[in-house]
C-alpha cells in the first residue's frame, strides 16, 4: 500500500541568493505543509527577511536568485514565472505582514480602502462596495475596534498594535493558502505583542493557512508555531519540533543561541552565556566581582545594601514615595510632575495638555541598580530625560548626588554632568559620524592635556574590550554591539558615579546583547557605579537590576526587588506585563513535546 | 479641517495687513518728496507745498495709510503722479497679463515634467533613464532669457510661423492672444519644467523607496500599479512646495521673457514706475505681488492640508 504524501504547501529547494558582492543565502531547502505554523529564527543578517521577499518575489533588483520556489496548485517555478503571474499569486494565494506598522501602510489613504484594494485587485469582491463592506467585516475579525468607524481612519490615527492589525486584515482579505510573517510583532510593546500574535494563531489555526514567521525572538516562535528553522549566515542550521529546538538545540549554533537568550541563566561567575563571535580588541579582563543579583534560588543571595520595600500603587490612592532610601540617596525624586502642550487644539481654546508624569516619587541609593520599565508613551523616557537634566519637570523635586537639578543652570550643572552619564539606545545615531572614536570617547574630558586624554581613552578603550588601533577609524566602521561599547567607553570615562542606560540593548541582536550586558555589569562592579537602567524588556532589567519600578501612564504603580515583584507582582499592570514575557524555562515547559 | 482652514485665513489676512504696513512705510522713508518727485526740479516752493496739500501729504502718516489702505480695499490705487491717470486699471490689465503667461508656462512645465520626471525615476538604472535625466539637467542650466531668443530666432525669424513679441487681448482676438501666448509661455516653462522634472524625479525615487510600496507589491499590483495608485500621491507634496515657490518668483521674475518678447506685464510695468519714480503706483504694485505671493503661500498649504490627512488634525 502506498502512502500518498500531500503536496507542500511551499516547497523551496536550493535557494540561492546573491548580491554582486557576496552570496547571501547559501542554497536552503524546506517545505511547508498545508496548515502548518512554522517559524524562522536566527540573527539580523542571517537571511530570514531575504527567505520570505525571494518566495514574495519581491527581492531587490541587484540581487540573483537560482533554485526552485513551488506554491501548491501553482504549476511554475516562483523565480522564473513572469511578473504578471506573480502579481495574480501575490496578496491572493500567498500574502505577506512585514515588521514596521508605521511605515507599510500608506498614510494618505483610509485603512478600509486599503483593505478593500487587495480584493478588488483580484476581482475576489464584486465591485467596490462590496469589497468595502467585506473590509469592515475583516477588520472586525482582526478585532479592531468599531470596524466600521475604523475602516475610514487613516493610519496615523491607529496605534502600533491596530495597524497591524490592518496589515492582518489584509492579509487574510482572499484567504492565502501561505501567511509569511516577517518580524510582525518587533516594533509592538510586550502586551499588544502578546495579543497579536494570538490573533495571528487563531486566524491560521481557523482557516488551515501555512505561516512562515520570520523572528529574532525566540519566545514568539514558541508562542505561535509547531516546527522552527535556525538560519544562520545564509543556512537552515536546524530544522524541528519548537520543543525539541527549544529544549534539546542539536546545533552549536542553536544550542548558543538559545542561551544568550535566555536571560534567567547564567554560568558560575553570575554572567549571562554569551556567543564566541569574533569582537575586535582583546577579550575582556574576567573581573571576579560578586554579582549582587541572585540570578535563580540556587545561587548565594548577595543584598545590596539598600533594599527595597515592595509596594504597589493604590488605585485611588494617594501618590507614594517608592524605594525610600535613608541617609543620602543618590538620586532623590519627589512629587515629580512633567506636563506638554499638544499643538493645535481649537482656535481659542487652550492647547490640551498631556501628562508625561504625575506625581512621580522615589529614590534611589547609592551603588543600586534601578531598573524602570514600562512600555511605549508610559513616561519612562520623560523620567530619564529629567534625571539627566536634559528636560525640566513640570512641578516637583529632583535631587541628584545631592544636588538640586530642577531649575538648574547649565553652569551649576557643569560638575553634575560629569557626574551623570548617559548611554542611548540608538548606537549608529547617538555617535557623530563625522567624529573619530578617539575625539568621541575624549569628548566629556575636560582641563585634560592631550597626552593624558589619549592615554585615558585607550585605557578606556580597553576596559570595554577594544583595541587601541579602534581610535583612529569613524563609527560606521563598527557593528552595533561595537559602537554601544564606545558610548559605554564615552559614559565612563569622566568617572561618573551614576549611569543612566536608555534601552542600552534594545537594537542589539541576542548574542550580541548578552556580551554588552555582561560589560556593563563588570563595569558598574568595578566603578560602584549607582545604575538606572530604563528598559521595555523585562528579562533584561531583571538579569542586570536589584530594584525594578515598573511605570504606566506617567505614575510608577509598583516597586520592589526584582525577584519579588517579577515573581509576586502585586498590581495588575505588573501582572500582565509579566505574564507577556515568559522566561525560557516557562517557555520551554509550555512548548515541551 | 474647517477649523483649520480658518486660522490659515486669519493669518492670511493679518500677513496681509502687516506686509501693507511695511510697503507703505518703506516708500515714505524713502529720501525725497514726493511731492517734488511729482512736479520735477524746477518746480517752486509754494507750487510743492500746494501739491503736497492735494497729494494729502501733510497729514499725518498714520491718517495717509489708513486712508491709503482703505481705498486700495475697494480696488482704488489711487492717481499716478506722472500720467495723472488712476493707477487700479493700469495694474489690473499688466497683473491679467503676467498671470496669464506664468500660469500657461507652469502648466507646460507641469505637462513636462511630470511624465519626464517619472520616467527618469522608474527608469533610473536604465542607460536611457541616464541619458533622459541628463536632458533636465541642460533644461536646468539654459536660462529662460536665451531660451526666448532662440524660439524667436527659428519660429519668428526664420519660420515666421509665430509672432516675434507683442501681447493681444483674448477678448478682441483670441486666435492672435494664443498665437502671442505659445513663445512666451514656453521659453518661461522650459526652464520651469526642467527644474520641476528633477524634483518629481527625485521625490518618485524616495517613494518607490517607502515600505508602503511594498505592501502594495505583496498585495498584487504591479509595480507600475503600485507607483501610481500609492506612490503619486505621496510624491506630490514635496514637488508642490517647489511649485509654489516657482510660481512666486515667476510673478516678478516672468520680467526678461516679458522684456524678450515686449509683454506689458506687471514685472515690466514695476520697473518702468520705478524708472519714472510714480511712488503711488510702485507702492500699489509691490502690495499686489505681496499679496499675490501670500495668497499663493496659502494655497498651497490648502492644497497639504487636502493631500495629507496627518496635516490636517496636527496643525
Amino acid at each position: 500500500m502506498t502512502m500518498r504524501t500531500p503536496t507542500p504547501t511551499l516547497s523551496v529547494q536550493d535557494l540561492r541568493v546573491a548580491s554582486p558582492f557576496a552570496d547571501l543565502l547559501h542554497g536552503i531547502s524546506f517545505d511547508i505543509a498545508a496548515g502548518e505554523r512554522v517559524g524562522l529564527i536566527g540573527e539580523s543578517g542571517s537571511g530570514k527577511s531575504l527567505t520570505a521577499t525571494s518566495v514574495m518575489g519581491l527581492l531587490p533588483e541587484t540581487l540573483t536568485a537560482t533554485g526552485t520556489i513551488r506554491l501548491n496548485g501553482v504549476d511554475t517555478d516562483l523565480l522564473t514565472a513572469p511578473e504578471r503571474r506573480l502579481n495574480q499569486l501575490r496578496g491572493n494565494t500567498m500574502a505577506m505582514v512585514f515588521q514596521e506598522p508605521m511605515t507599510a501602510l500608506n498614510p494618505l489613504m483610509r485603512v478600509g480602502a486599503q483593505v478593500a484594494e487587495i480584493m478588488t485587485v483580484h476581482h475576489t469582491e464584486n465591485g467596490r462596495r462590496q469589497a468595502r463592506e467585506r473590509a469592515v467585516e475583516l477588520l472586525a475579525l482582526v478585532k479592531l475596534p468599531n470596524p466600521a468607524e475604523a475602516a475610514l481612519a487613516f493610519p496615523h490615527q491607529l496605534s502600533g498594535g491596530q495597524r497591524q492589525r490592518v496589515m492582518l486584515a489584509m492579509a487574510m482579505a482572499n484567504d492565502p493558502q501561505l501567511l509569511l510573517c516577517d518580524e510582525p510583532t518587533t516594533a509592538l510593546d510586550v502586551t499588544v505583542q502578546a495579543e497579536v500574535l494570538k490573533l495571528i494563531g487563531n486566524l491560521v489555526t481557523d482557516r488551515g493557512t501555512a505561516l512562515l514567521l520570520i523572528t529574532h525572538d525566540i519566545a514568539v516562535v514558541a508562542e505561535v508555531c509547531q516546527r522552527v528553522f535556525v538560519m544562520y549566515q545564509g543556512e537552515i542550521v536546524e530544522d524541528g519540533p519548537v520543543g525539541r529546538v527549544l529544549t534539546a538545540p542539536q546545533h552549536p549554533y542553536t544550542q548558543k543561541l538559545i542561551a544568550a537568550s535566555d536571560l534567567s541563566s547564567v554560568d558560575d561567575r553570575g554572567r549571562l552565556h554569551t556567543m564566541s563571535m569574533p569582537v575586535v580588541g582583546r577579550p575582556l579582563v574576567t573581573k571576579s566581582s560578586p554579582r549582587q543579583i541572585q540570578a535563580d534560588a540556587t545561587t548565594a543571595l548577595i543584598l545590596p545594601p539598600h533594599r527595597a520595600a515592595h509596594q504597589r500603587l493604590e488605585p485611588g490612592g494617594p501618590p507614594m514615595i517608592f524605594n525610600e532610601a535613608t541617609g543620602a540617596p543618590a538620586i532623590s525624586v519627589r512629587d515629580l510632575s512633567r506636563q506638554y502642550r499638544r499643538r493645535g487644539g481649537g482656535l481659542f481654546s487652550p492647547a490640551p495638555i498631556v501628562h508625561g508624569l504625575r506625581d512621580v516619587s522615589f529614590d534611589v541609593a547609592e551603588g543600586q541598580r534601578f531598573g524602570i520599565v514600562g512600555e511605549s508613551g508610559s513616561g519612562k523616557s520623560t523620567l530619564m530625560r529629567i534625571l539627566c537634566a536634559l528636560d525640566q519637570p513640570s512641578a516637583g523635586t529632583v535631587d541628584v548626588l545631592g544636588q538640586p537639578i530642577a531649575g538648574a543652570s547649565e553652569r551649576q550643572l557643569r560638575e553634575f554632568r560629569s557626574q551623570v552619564q548617559i548611554v542611548f539606545q540608538d548606537p549608529m545615531g547617538s555617535l557623530d559620524p563625522r567624529m573619530k572614536v578617539r575625539d568621541i570617547v575624549a569628548e566629556p574630558l575636560r582641563n585634560v592635556n592631550r597626552a593624558e586624554a589619549l592615554a585615558r581613552v585607550e585605557a578606556q578603550l580597553a576596559a570595554v574590550g577594544l583595541d587601541a588601533d579602534v581610535m583612529h577609524r569613524h563609527p560606521h566602521q563598527f557593528s552595533g554591539g561595537q559602537r554601544q561599547r564606545i558610548s559605554i567607553a564615552r559614559a565612563l570615562i569622566t568617572r561618573p558615579r551614576v549611569l543612566v542606560a536608555d534601552e542600552a540593548v534594545s537594537a542589539l541582536d541576542v548574542s550580541v546583547r548578552a556580551q554588552v550586558l555582561n560589560l556593563l555589569a563588570d563595569l558598574v562592579d568595578e566603578y560602584q557605579l549607582t545604575l538606572v537602567f530604563v528598559s521595555h524588556d523585562l528579562g533584561v532589567i531583571r538579569h542586570l537590576c536589584d530594584t525594578v519600578a515598573v511605570i504606566s501612564d506617567g505614575r510608577i504603580v509598583e516597586c520592589g526587588p526584582t525577584a519579588d515583584v517579577y515573581d509576586t507582582p502585586l498590581h495588575p499592570y505588573t501582572r500582565q506585563l509579566v505574564s507577556a514575557t515568559p522566561s525560557m524555562q516557562e517557555l520551554a515547559r509550555r512548548v515541551a513535546p | 479641517m474647517v477649523l483649520v482652514v480658518l486660522r490659515r485665513i486669519g493669518v492670511f489676512a493679518t500677513t496681509v495687513v502687516v506686509a501693507s504696513i511695511v510697503t507703505f512705510l518703506m516708500l515714505s522713508i524713502l529720501p525725497g518728496n514726493a511731492a517734488r518727485i511729482a512736479l520735477g526740479v524746477q518746480a517752486s516752493e509754494a507750487d510743492v507745498a500746494a501739491q503736497a496739500t492735494r497729494m494729502g501729504l501733510d497729514r499725518p502718516g498714520i491718517v495717509r495709510y489708513v486712508d491709503w489702505f482703505g481705498h486700495v480695499l475697494i480696488g482704488d490705487f489711487g492717481t499716478s503722479t506722472v500720467s495723472r491717470q488712476p493707477i487700479g486699471p493700469e495694474i489690473t490689465d499688466a497683473l491679467g497679463i503676467t498671470v496669464t503667461l506664468v500660469l500657461t508656462s507652469v502648466v507646460l512645465a507641469l505637462l513636462f515634467a511630470i511624465p519626464f520626471g517619472i520616467l527618469t525615476a522608474v527608469r533610473q538604472r536604465k542607460p536611457d533613464g541616464a541619458i533622459l535625466s541628463g536632458i533636465s539637467q541642460i533644461g536646468v542650466a539654459v536660462p529662460g532669457f536665451l531660451a526666448g531668443m532662440l524660439l524667436v530666432t527659428v519660429f519668428a525669424v526664420t519660420l515666421r510661423w509665430l509672432p516675434a513679441g507683442g501681447w493681444v487681448d483674448p477678448g478682441e482676438d483670441f486666435g492672435g492672444f494664443l498665437e502671442h501666448l505659445i513663445l512666451p509661455a514656453i521659453a518661461l516653462g522650459s526652464v520651469q519644467g526642467a527644474v520641476l522634472s528633477r524634483y518629481v524625479r527625485s521625490s518618485v525615487l524616495e517613494v518607490m523607496r517607502e515600505d508602503f510600496i511594498r505592501t502594495a507589491r505583496a498585495k498584487g499590483l504591479g509595480a507600475g500599479r503600485a507607483l501610481f495608485w500609492h506612490g503619486l500621491r505621496n510624491a506630490a507634496v514635496p514637488v508642490m512646495t517647489v511649485l509654489g515657490l516657482q510660481i512666486a518668483t515667476l510673478l516678478v521674475g516672468a520680467v526678461v521673457i516679458e522684456r524678450v518678447f515686449s509683454i506689458p506685464g506687471l514685472g515690466s510695468l514695476l520697473l518702468d514706475k520705478v524708472a519714472l519714480r510714480d511712488l503711488p503706483a510702485v507702492q500699489g504694485i509691490v502690495l499686489v505681488l505681496v499679496v499675490f505671493v501670500l495668497a499663493l503661500n496659502f494655497l498651497v498649504d490648502l492644497a497639504f492640508t487636502v493631500i495629507d490627512p496627518r496635516l490636517r488634525s496636527a496643525r
